[in-house]
């Protein structure tokens, strides 16, 4: 990648960044230009989420079309267009999974729907814990309550344990992802940097699936 | 998406849903999911040890309706086979008694590799208790 710009205003030619480095003119991001870039990070799977957002709502703010009404034709159009390029950027980055996804993306690879096998004993865990939601849902229709406060704290107790693994496996990607930069990206590390991504989407959904159920209880 | 008219009657009426109970011998047990959709399905085979016939079969499936429909479908489509033979079900022979649509061909997959983690599981059983013996 990195291509050069040239600033409207003065000319400088750098890369593509909101403003000139040198004379601070809000410039228009290229089309394609990549989300990690937009936020003048590094491209990596993984990110300080916060930071990201403390930087995503400063350049909003610094791009708010409010503020360029008086500007000229090409500051007005750069900040409509670097608005909707931001926030799709910050929309795919905050998720750890489309973050991944994306950044799979960019090196060329996929996290398809039918390659990656899950581990057994993952596979497992979200059998139980689906069977155990499909009891909530059970006992909900049938209006016991008594059995719902029994399955409240054995919920609770596997949402403590969901949190665990999710947190494992993205220091898992952060430790497969350092050693995939130390080899200068080698295809086996990519495969097993799938491999964790594939399981933190699996996980994700019975997250998603799990604090459904538990807000209803 | 439109489902087809079997994959609507194995999601309206699945066939062999269930468990074996736990102390029941010589059943095989596969769990398998898909990490895109989120879907998981656990499917139990009940063999001979004799004849290696496939007696009984019984399956769970959290998922969407293709899911449960190609779970559904396998149950019925083992029973009566050799393991070697329920070993050679391809997933392309459930796309096509389904009418599977092209994004819901990963199914078809995950049932294809329940039944191969259903059998390995029966014969892992079988070599722990040799070796036991």
């Amino acid at each position: 990648m990195p291509t050069v710009v040239r600033c409207w205003r003065c000319q400088d030619e750098h890369t593509p960044q909101v403003f000139c480095p040198a004379c601070e003119a809000l410039q228009l991001l290229p089309p394609d230009i990549d989300y990690f870039t937009v936020f003048g990070l590094a491209r990596a799977p993984m990110l300080d989420e916060q930071a990201l957002a403390k930087t995503y709502y400063a350049l909003s703010r610094q791009l708010h079309p409010d503020l360029h009404q008086t500007g000229t034709a090409e500051e007005q159009e750069a900040s409509l267009q670097n608005t909707a390029v931001v926030n799709r950027a910050y929309r795919t980055l905050r998720d750890p999974v489309q973050r991944g996804r994306y950044w799979l993306e960019l090196n060329g690879e996929q996290l398809g729907k039918e390659n990656n096998k899950i581990p057994p004993a993952l596979a497992l865990f979200v059998f139980e814990v689906q069977e155990k939601l499909a009891a909530v849902r059970e006992a909900q229709s049938a209006g016991t309550s008594g059995a719902l406060t029994g399955l409240k704290a054995e919920l609770d107790q596997v949402r403590d344990d969901l949190d665990n693994r999710t947190r494992g496996l993205q220091q898992k990607l952060a430790a497969n992802f350092s050693k995939w930069a130390q080899a200068n990206g080698s295809s086996e590390l990519l495969g097993e940097l799938k491999r964790v991504l594939s399981d933190m989407a699996y996980l994700r959904t019975l997250t998603r699936d799990m604090d459904k159920a538990l807000s209803t209880l | 998406m439109a489902y087809t008219e079997k994959v609507i009657a194995h999601f309206e009426q699945p066939r062999n849903v269930g468990s074996f109970e736990a102390e029941e011998m010589n059943v095989g047990t596969g769990v398998v999911g898909a990490p895109e959709c989120g879907d998981v399905m656990k499917l139990q085979l009940k063999i001979n040890p004799q004849t290696e016939v496939i007696e009984d079969a019984k399956f769970k499936t959290f998922g969407c309706g293709s899911a449960i429909a190609s779970s559904s479908y396998v149950t019925e489509l083992v029973k009566g086979k050799t393991v070697a033979e329920a070993f050679e079900i391809k997933n392309t022979q459930i796309v096509a008694e389904l009418s599977l649509p092209p994004v819901k061909i990963h199914c078809s997959v995950l049932a294809e590799d329940a039944i191969k983690a259903a059998v390995a599981d029966w014969r892992d059983q079988g070599s722990t208790k040799k070796d036991a013996a």
